[in-house]
């Protein structure tokens, strides 16, 4: 166990996280020269793109350090967004240490602090990394000074290197050997693994990735999940060095992988604690809690026929990711389709990605919702994700959202512009507090709704990049809650209704109404489209019917050219969807629903 | 369908100068070319009765000359040319006959040669009595030779004198366009074709627009005028009996466009020239040089001919008819596809007679003025399953 180092890497995105782990592996011979890739732990095409890692990544490397002993280093690769946070979290948790990486030439910015904290709260050995030292704009005593001043940090402890050159990778190593702590635990113990990730492997079925606090694991024993209760015997285990190699045990200390004939990933919940059946612990890890979508939206083919394709991708995506949910949906306007739980909006997108890219789909989006609780006048509670099921208001006694806390750390310049936007969310009880002379913490209670709408975004850029942005559900409170509904001609379009507070009614209608009139092509009659809250309409835009659509001429060579036009036409047509009479284009509905992430 | 005599059409593609707005097939007007063509277009014609056999069968009353500028040609080649028609079909003896002429080539002596030859008809390419503007269509008149021509043309005796006019031109005022209009009704023409200005790719306009150097007028423009166009021209006496025709007097529509928008038997010679025939429609080679060299080859310069079905003609009748006061008789419209066209569409065409695109007259479905305006949607909006 004093040879086991178990650690992680956060950094601001950009400053070089995975080129680092890739140089370490590479150090550490872990991979040959030609099976080495960019980026080797980031799987997933939208990960190398969005320079994101979502999925956490685990690998064992062997190095022999100066003292001569060689140790066995654990690189648990985390996620880098505020959507993944549980994730980050249960893999924060399975470390004692980690590596705080700084650009030399960006220096410290919002997400490196935001992590420092996160790290800290789980007691972490932070080592200190500048990299990119090799950059001519690298300006290594002011990111000394950042570090200092804005992490509380022993600048001298710093590390430097350049992941790029190689130049100080050794020293890396070494600093992980010599400063984080080995993994503490008593091999003797009942047992208790934290399942910090899931992989599915279409063979083996669920790979549980887990970190042993207490006990050791051996294939052929009976486990128990703690939370789940479920029981499944180990069939094989061992460490992950870019592929998996079998051990005959794991003991305490130890990151590793355990197959036990689990089919989904859905029979299992990150964050688990496996134990024994038969030598039980008294009691689970402590900071489990279920990651559960937060945010729904319904997803329709954009052609049709697609449905069956649909239903494919998502139980073939679900396998791999179970925070993903799903059920049957239909939309008049839109055909049928599935309401899909994320865990936030990056979830959201990162699905609809995958199944755009990797199952060859295109697709169409409904407005994100949260989940709201509905008091009827009955007594009855009832539980509302899609604005299809709310309720007639005369039904309606209360209604409740979800607020959260968010915790918004930001330097101290801008405060009175992040206030403003918390004040424009919907926040209440905005407090801050410094930190140090320049930074501050800021926090609010404000309705998880608000937050879905660009408010990361919207953070950023007003802070200029350097507000970072963490949030927990804290519960639900009583809100003016209203359906608005989007009619054209005086029928609504389903898949354009949605559920928000009342002052944000007429906004939303608006911005609705808005976009369609620019998108709808004019017809031959007027089109009315209208926002409406029941049968009150609060916002509404016209498209004004065609005056001209005749040519000049139609004399002889002109009349079967002209006939083709119009088939083509009548063909276009054929494809719109009709609503009210009016026939509305496909790409009116995407650029509309598109529209929302904007808004 | 019919048994209405058919017409002929004659395709002179020769032009003194080539107008940057013409997107016909024509070409530079040059001596030396004219000799060859005309040759090459008696061949044709002669041709044509065995090409186009329903022609001869229910015989001709409408022989157009149409281009292109026909009035360059000599008195000499027009009346070899007549006389190739005249051996051929079949014709009645009231049959009119058509010549496109270009104000510069009106004069009392080409007047008299027209008359001599049996012209009844002559449309004048006037498009503008204003000099600016008539420079900006490269045209080669003023508006005094333009008020000459046709002053000129109703005192040589024809039947019919016909005036094109253009509207609608890049930053035109409508009191310009108005006073073109007024200027025409004065003269008193029998007839009046306006035309909104179109840009076409691969015109001198279509180019300029493509580089940005020329605005397109937008379609709200251009539908004022259109249907202000309309309303001026009922008050002066010439009602409107298609999208962009006026007569007098019923007497003075055109008999020869008549039959392209009623499926009557036409045969086109010369280039580009199309024909229409038993469900035929056929078209000549666009280009002056090879079609002359097909006809010479074959006797024919057809580039291609389709058959069209029964819902080809269906949503042709209804583009055509709805650009037209006679509108779509939905009786003869159900006898000739066999299905109800109005209880095909029932909705649609109430929508359509509340917003005042059509009345309905006996069983005749008939567009106003705002339906006009939109005439190719209208017919596009139509189901016309037969099933």
């Amino acid at each position: 166990m004093d040879t086991i180092r178990n650690f992680c890497i956060i950094a601001h995105i950009d400053h070089g996280k995975s080129t680092l782990a890739d140089r370490l592996i590479q150090h550490c011979g872990a991979v040959e020269a030609r099976e080495f890739r960019d980026q080797i732990l980031d799987s997933m095409d939208i990960e190398r793109e969005r320079g994101i890692t979502i999925k956490s990544n685990t690998i064992t490397l062997p190095y022999t350090a100066k003292n001569g002993e060689t140790y066995q280093l654990n690189l648990i690769d985390t996620p880098g967004h505020v959507d993944f946070s549980h994730e980050v979290r249960r893999s924060l948790m399975s470390c004692e240490g980690a590596l705080l990486l700084t650009d030399a030439s960006q220096g410290v910015e919002a997400q490196t602090v935001a992590n420092l904290y996160l790290a800290l709260e789980y007691d972490l050995e932070i080592i200190p990394v500048i990299n990119k030292i090799d950059l001519p704009s690298a300006d290594i005593d002011r990111v000394r000074e950042e570090i200092d001043s804005d992490l509380g940090l022993d600048p001298f402890e710093a590390v430097l290197c350049s992941a790029k050159t190689g130049e100080g990778i050794e020293d890396v190593l070494e600093a992980i050997v010599e400063r984080l702590p080995a993994p503490t635990g008593d091999s003797k113990a009942p047992t208790q693994a934290l399942v910090f990730d899931a992989q599915y492997d279409a063979y083996r079925g669920v790979v549980m990735l887990c970190r042993i606090k207490e006990g050791r694991l051996e294939p052929g024993q009976r486990l128990l999940l703690m939370h789940t209760r479920k029981r499944y015997i180990i069939e094989e285990l061992g460490l992950l060095q870019l592929e998996r190699v079998k051990q005959k045990a794991l003991e305490a200390g130890a990151v590793g992988y355990v197959i036990a004939g689990v089919k989904s990933v859905r029979d299992i919940t990150i964050g688990d604690t496996l134990t024994l059946v038969d030598k039980p612990a008294p009691e689970p890890l402590p900071g489990y809690k279920e990651a559960k979508p937060v945010v729904f939206s319904s997803m329709y083919p954009i052609a049709s026929d697609d449905y069956g394709d649909l239903v494919k991708a998502l139980e073939k995506l679900s396998l791999n990711d179970a925070a993903l949910t799903f059920e049957k949906d239909s939309s008049a306007a839109l055909g049928f389709g599935f309401r899909c739980g994320f865990l936030g909006l990056l979830h959201l997108e990162v699905v609809q990605e995958r199944l755009e890219r990797e199952y060859d789909l295109s697709l169409l989006l409904s407005a994100p919702s949260v989940q709201y609780k509905v008091n009827l006048k009955t007594g009855e509670q009832i539980q509302i994700d899609n604005p299809m099921y709310f309720p007639d208001p005369s039904e309606i006694e209360s209604t409740e959202e979800p607020y959260i806390k968010a915790s918004i750390m930001i330097p101290e310049r801008y405060v009175g512009a992040v206030m403003e936007l918390c004040r424009e969310r919907r926040g209440e009880q905005t407090v801050f507090n410094y930190l140090t002379q320049s930074r501050v913490e800021l926090t609010s209670e404000m309705p998880l709704a608000e937050v879905l709408f660009d408010f990361y975004d919207r953070l950023k850029t007003i802070t200029q990049g350097y507000g970072s942005f963490d949030y927990e559900i804290l519960d639900y409170r009583v809100s003016r809650l209203v359906k608005v509904d989007i009619l054209v001609n005086g029928e609504p379009v389903d898949a354009l209704s949605q559920l928000c507070h009342e002052d944000r009614a007429r906004t939303r209608a608006l911005h609705y109404c808005e976009r369609l009139a620019e998108t709808i092509p004019r017809q031959q009659f007027k089109i009315a489209i209208q926002g409406a809250i029941g049968g009150k309409i609060i916002a509404r835009s016209t498209i004004t019917a065609f005056r001209k659509d005749v040519t000049s001429k139609c004399y002889g060579g002109d009349i079967s050219r002209k006939r083709k036009l119009l088939e083509k036409q009548k063909e276009g047509k054929k494809r719109m969807k009709m609503v009210g009479a009016v026939e509305i284009p496909q790409s009116a509905f995407i650029e509309v629903l598109k529209s929302n992430s904007g808004k | 369908m019919s048994s209405e005599p058919g017409g002929v059409y004659l395709h002179i593609p020769f032009c003194s100068a080539i107008c940057p707005y013409c997107d016909f097939a024509v070409v530079a007007d040059r001596a030396s070319r004219r000799a060859p063509f005309v040759a090459a277009l008696d061949r044709e014609i002669r041709g044509g009765a065995t090409r186009w056999p329903e022609l001869v069968a229910v015989g001709v009353d409408s022989v157009y000359l149409g281009g292109g500028t026909p009035s360059v040609l000599e008195t000499g080649d027009l009346a070899r040319l007549l006389e190739a028609v005249r051996s051929t079909f079949p014709l009645r003896d009231d049959t009119r006959w058509f010549l496109e002429a270009n104000p510069e080539d009106v004069r009392p002596e080409t007047l008299a040669a027209w008359r001599r030859l049996g012209f009844s008809t002559l449309s004048l390419g006037i498009q503008s009595f204003d000099d600016q503007e008539l420079r900006f269509l490269g045209r080669r008149h003023t508006g005094a030779q333009a008020v000459r021509a046709v002053h000129d043309a109703l005192a040589a005796g024809f039947a019919t004198i016909s005036v094109d006019l253009i509207y609608g031109l890049p930053g035109q005022p409508p009191e310009s366009w108005w006073r073109s209009l007024e200027t025409a009704a004065r003269l008193g023409p029998h007839h009046l074709s306006c035309y909104g200005l179109e840009i076409h790719e691969r015109t001198p306009f279509g180019k300029q627009r493509d580089r940005g150097e020329l605005r397109e007028p937008s379609d709200e423009h251009q539908a004022n005028f259109f249907l202000e166009t309309h309303r001026r021209l009922q008050a002066l006496g010439y009602p409107g009996y298609e999208v962009s025709n006026f007569a007098r007097s019923p007497e003075h529509r055109s008999r020869h466009n008549r039959k392209y928008w009623h499926h009557v038997p036409y045969a086109g010679f010369g280039p580009s020239a199309h024909s229409f025939a038993g469900n035929r429609r056929g078209w000549n080679l666009r280009s002056l040089a090879r079609w002359q060299s097909a006809v010479e080859a074959t006797g024919s310069g057809k580039e291609a001919e389709e058959e069209l079905t029964l819902s080809d003609l269906a949503l042709e009748t209804l583009m055509l008819t709805f650009r037209t006061a006679d509108g779509v008789d939905l009786a003869a419209f159900e006898r000739r596809f066999g299905f109800d066209l109005e209880a095909r569409n029932r909705r649609l065409v109430e929508r359509h007679l509340e917003a005042g695109h059509l009345r309905k007259q006996g069983h005749t479905l008939r567009p106003t003025l705002e339906g006009w305006a939109i005439a190719d949607g209208l017919a596009a909006g139509f189901d016309l399953r037969r099933d």
